[in-house]
């Protein structure tokens, strides 16, 4: 069983802190506190975060597992603000992010944090080359000039660099997936969000996704990657274990059990069974 | 290189080359028939006032006794006279087959190429005619059965019973553009043949006095429209043409710009304006209807597009860029297309109408209004859509689901869900039409708005043509014989009923008179008296107001509706003065009635007793009305009847002015009421043209959008032919709701169509008739273009693999 709520909060709380005061340098690059989410359904309040508290420091490479319906995908939509939580706050480089307007959002959301989705959600129209420009060209972060340059330098990076003048349809997942982390990238934010990136590829398609994550984790990205992917999941720096909203203490003795019985089932689930709204 | 998100704007129009079809198409389809309505407007009503002015029309015509030509000069010398000038014209009866005679009027001129005023056009033939020669007016040519070259023989009047005949060549074809203008009957449309001879024909035609003139035109020196200033000036001229020793005929005025059929065109304008402002709403309906269907396909990408940093106005730029390109392409395709078209109905018009058509030209005022109209009500239709697009969050773009989304189903979908003996894929369909109910109002409004014009430009068609019935009733014989001298009733109708096949013959009284103004006897217009029997069973008037001529009336009159415009202050009961046959006579206003609307010329209805006592002929008559005894005569076995008749006539010694068969009055009656009924049905086909693109785009669109759901639909078993049901009952369901819309709204826009025609006709409300056909017509429409519309992206989004449909539309 998981700990109680505030046990865990302050778990987690401490050990954050701990972690930063042995350190003496490290400060958080994201900060989630108390975070509750409840949606109204028609069946009643349904609680999906259930006072979730954790930070994120640069250069971590995090993945997010839990059972289908325990939260991943909520907390990965609080991080990007995509969602509000009900309470309390998510602090990105000392930003409330939820106090943001919604235009305010964008152009910090433009600059400073990359989503990477199941489905790749490239524009169809627009060439690879043209996905990757599209954020820049919307954040007006870099000169018109040096745009091209840029969104060739990082489709280089992702190695889709023969490419560029393809369009998306044309292309297989896994380049895909490949094309949407260099837009993700596209404006050099320092946050990376991937919501199960990997759910909708071939195995060697994921190990390469999973390369170029851990590269840019060691360039000093923070990487935050919900997946259900075991081999993945344990290779990354650290792992949050969800389960009907909480986050499971790593400390506690039911923490491995918990995670291993969570990758096994995942592994059973046949990545092709799609959703129209994963979670 | 063009930026990303302009590229992404670009791209959008050829992604789906379907969808931008389907948008570029409901704009198109409104800018055309804008464009189309305006240029006819603008175009038609210009070439009717430049042709006809360009003629240099007579403000005046008088008809007066034989006059010397020397006078003329005296009235070009006259104030407020700009020119002045005389002509001879006079009837003579053409031969048009064996036995069978059509009244001409025939024009000479001292000197045709010295003419200026009501100037000719000439088409074919060498100008002007030479001694033996004739030229005919190309209008009514046809009535003729001549061409040019052929001999034609003309009887010559005071022949008697023995006919003279002389000849003619038919030299060449002018174009008048005041024909009809003075006519005292109906207008344009009644105008007998008009002919034109060299001044050398006149004694060998038989005229008397060839030398000497017998009508002035005049025109003024200013106020060419105003009626009051003409009115002074023919006054003037009268005086001093009595004060020479010449009687006065008649008078008549008319503006510079006052072309003869300009009613026509006046009713064919105000059906236009009023289309116009329709397909106006109708285009922004449809524009509003196909972009809220663009945008909710577009909600995906504006979730990714937020994903990665874009702001709101960012994104309804985009949209708005996309819009803008619909626009222009939309633009580019109309106004060339309208031009085009509109040009088409303009020249068939002119042809039909006697106007001078002045050839295809830019006209700026459609082309002004195609642009605005074409970039201002899609972007307009547009923002709401697009601001709602832009507003969703991440969230509910990428999953589909509104946060504001109703936690249960509305009522309506629950009672379609407890039905029972309907499988479930039907009741699904039935609860998709009305899932969506701000769309579904959309989509309903533009359908019925649609349908209901067409439908009631058929009503309004039929109004008109049973008003044309309804004017035959005026003219009931089969065949009417006019004589030239009033003989006794009793001897003629002795001799009619002597002809086989003759049931019943009915003696009318008539006389010309003028209508006296004001207190000094001065004769005004003329006024065309008709006399029935109290009790005729040969007319059968549509009254306006008051009642028709009963027994004991004495000196009843009951008038058309051309004295109300021309006497506005007239009302039932007031005093009438007239002049007929040199006398001046009191009468009594008792009714208007409703013939030929305001082209006609002044007609008044009396009774036979009474005129004839007026005109001191009791017991004769000149007009002969007769009745056959079979039903339901043709035209041609009508003139077959009046041949029979001339002949026993003519053999007994009887001097015939013209027998015409009953059916040819009315249908003179009805050519102009057939360019009006022409142009409805070619505003019923650009309805439905606007109507069913509106119809097939917004099915589709509909469809198109539920791309996603059909997958998840296929995913859980649905076969495809299950799919097509329902997606086919859906598109039919709601087409056939918006038949029945359609129809209840088709009745108040039939009625205020068919008022303003009427009124723009002659001056009154309509009575407004309904025929089932535009409703039937718009039936098929709506079920052919609901299934065609819904089951060709039904198809397509059939055929998609479950995958491509659930990873991305």
């Amino acid at each position: 069983m998981p700990a109680s709520l505030t046990d865990q909060n302050l778990r987690n709380s401490e050990e954050d802190t701990a972690s930063s005061s042995s350190t003496g340098l490290r400060q958080p690059v994201i900060e989630m506190c108390d975070i509750f989410k409840v949606f109204k359904t028609q069946a009643g309040n349904f609680s999906a975060l259930q006072g979730i508290t954790t930070f994120f420091y640069t250069g971590e490479f995090v993945s997010v597992v839990g059972k289908s319906g325990s939260g991943k995908s909520t907390l990965v939509n609080m991080l990007t603000g995509i969602d509000h939580p009900t309470s309390g706050y998510v602090m990105i480089h000392g930003i409330p992010i939820h106090e943001l307007s919604e235009s305010r959002m964008s152009i910090w959301r433009g600059q400073s944090l990359g989503i990477v989705f199941q489905f790749f959600q490239l524009l169809p129209m627009l060439t690879i080359l043209e996905n990757i420009m599209l954020p820049m060209d919307l954040s007006e972060r870099y000169p018109l000039k040096e745009r091209p340059e840029r969104a060739n330098a990082l489709l280089k990076l992702v190695g889709l660099e023969d490419i560029a003048d393809m369009l998306p349809g044309a292309i297989s997942g896994g380049q895909q997936q490949s094309a949407a982390i260099a837009r993700a990238l596209a404006n050099d934010p320092p946050i990376l969000v991937a919501d199960e990136p990997t759910g909708n590829l071939d195995s060697h398609a994921a190990e390469a996704i999973f390369d170029i994550f851990t590269q840019l984790a060691g360039s000093g990205k923070t990487i935050i990657m919900v997946t259900h992917d075991p081999a993945l999941a344990r290779r990354t720096s650290r792992t949050l274990l969800l389960s009907d909203g909480k986050l499971i203490d790593p400390h506690s003795p039911d923490y491995q059990r918990w995670l291993d019985e969570i990758l096994e089932i995942s592994q059973e689930i046949p990545s092709a069974a799609a959703s129209p709204r994963p979670d | 290189m063009m930026r990303p998100r302009w590229r992404k704007a670009f791209s959008d129009l050829w992604i789906n080359p379907i969808r931008s079809f389907l948008v570029v198409a409901s704009i198109t389809v409104g800018l055309f028939a804008l464009g189309t309505i305006a240029t006819i407007y603008s175009v038609v009503r210009e070439d009717l006032r430049h042709g006809y002015s360009a003629s240099n029309p007579a403000n005046i015509q008088i008809q007066t006794s034989l006059y010397d030509p020397k006078l003329v000069d005296h009235f070009r010398k006259m104030p407020g006279v700009r020119q002045a000038e005389g002509v001879r014209n006079f009837p003579l009866r053409l031969q048009t087959a064996p036995g069978e005679w059509l009244t001409i009027n025939v024009r000479s001129v001292h000197d045709w190429e010295k003419s200026e005023i009501n100037r000719l056009r000439i088409l074919a033939g060498a100008w002007p005619p030479k001694d033996r020669d004739i030229f005919i007016e190309k209008y009514k040519l046809p009535d003729t059965n001549a061409k040019p070259g052929d001999i034609l023989a003309f009887d010559l009047p005071n022949g008697g019973s023995q006919v003279i005949t002389r000849q003619l060549k038919l030299a060449g074809i002018v174009e008048e553009q005041t024909l009809g203008a003075f006519q005292p009957g109906p207008g344009f449309y009644l105008a007998p043949v008009q002919g034109y001879v060299n001044e050398n024909a006149l004694e060998w035609l038989g005229q008397v006095r060839p030398d000497f003139l017998n009508t002035l035109y005049i025109t003024v020196d200013k106020n060419s429209e105003d009626e009051n200033y003409l009115r002074l000036i023919s006054e003037q001229v009268s005086d001093e043409l009595e004060k020479n020793g010449v009687s006065i005929i008649n008078i008549a005025q008319r503006g510079s710009y006052d072309h003869p059929n300009r009613i026509f065109i006046d009713a064919i304008a105000v059906l236009l304006v009023f289309l116009g402002f329709l397909v106006v709403f109708l285009s922004a309906f449809l524009i509003t209807n196909t972009l809220q269907a663009l945008v909710a396909q577009q909600v995906q990408q504006i979730g990714i597009m937020k994903s990665i940093g874009a702001r709101k106005p960012q994104i309804i730029s985009i949209y708005m860029v996309l819009i803008l390109i619909f626009s222009i392409l939309s633009i580019l395709i109309a106004i060339p297309l309208a031009h085009e078209i509109a040009f088409q109905i303009v020249a068939m018009l002119a042809d039909r109408s006697n106007i001078i058509f002045q050839g295809k030209r830019f006209v700026p005022v459609a082309v002004f209004l195609q642009i605005s109209v074409g970039l201002l009500i899609p972007q307009v239709a547009a923002l709401y859509p697009i601001w709602q697009g832009a507003r969703l969050t991440i969230q509910e773009t990428l999953s589909g689901i509104r946060q504001n989304h109703p936690t249960t189903q509305d009522p309506l979908s629950q009672s379609l869900s407890r039905l029972r003996g309907i499988s479930r894929p039907t009741i699904i369909a039935l609860r998709n039409t009305i899932r969506r109910k701000g769309r579904l109002l959309l989509t309903l409004i533009t359908l019925s708005l649609g349908g209901a014009v067409f439908v009631a430009t058929f009503n309004v068609q039929h109004s008109m043509s049973e008003y044309v019935r309804q004017i035959s009733l005026y003219f009931l014989g089969d065949v009417n014989v006019t004589l030239t001298f009033p003989y006794r009733i009793e001897e003629i109708n002795q001799m009619i009923t002597g002809v086989p096949g003759i049931s019943y013959v009915e003696a009318w009284g008539g006389a010309r008179s003028e209508v006296i103004l004001g207190n000094n006897n001065k004769a005004g217009e003329n006024v065309q008296l008709l006399a029935p029997p109290v009790n005729s069973r040969l007319v059968q008037p549509i009254m306006l107001q008051g009642r028709w001529i009963e027994p004991g009336d004495q000196n009843a009159i009951v008038l058309n509706e051309k004295f109300s415009s021309r006497f506005p202050d007239l009302r039932i009961g007031d005093n009438i003065k007239l002049r007929v046959n040199g006398e001046l006579t009191d009468w009594i206003v008792i009714g208007f009635f409703k013939l030929a609307g305001r082209s006609s010329g002044l007609i008044a209805y009396t009774s036979y007793e009474y005129l004839s006592q007026v005109t001191n002929q009791p017991d004769q008559a000149s007009v002969f009305r007769v009745v056959a005894q079979q039903p339901d005569l043709t035209q041609d076995q009508q003139k077959d009847l009046g041949r029979l008749i001339e002949a026993q006539l003519s053999k007994k010694g009887i001097e015939i002015n013209e027998v015409t068969a009953g059916k040819w009055l009315s249908s003179s009656v009805a050519g102009g009421f057939s360019v009006l009924t022409a142009f409805l049905l070619f505003l019923a086909i650009l309805t439905a043209i606007v109507g069913s693109i509106g119809l097939a785009g917004t099915m589709s669109m509909n469809v198109m959008e539920r791309t996603r759901e059909i997958g998840i639909l296929r995913a859980i078993g649905a076969s495809n032919s299950v799919l097509m049901r329902m997606i086919l009952l859906e598109g039919c369901l709601i087409g056939l709701v918006s038949w029945v819309l359609a129809s209840l709204l088709a009745l108040p826009i039939s009625k205020l169509m068919s008022d303003d025609v009427s009124q723009a006709l002659f001056g009154s409300p309509s009575t407004l008739l309904v025929t089932p056909t535009g409703f039937l017509i718009w039936l098929g429409v709506v079920i052919v273009l609901s299934t065609l519309a819904s089951a060709l992206p039904a198809r397509t989004a059939a055929s998609l693999t479950i995958r491509e449909v659930l990873a991305y539309e």
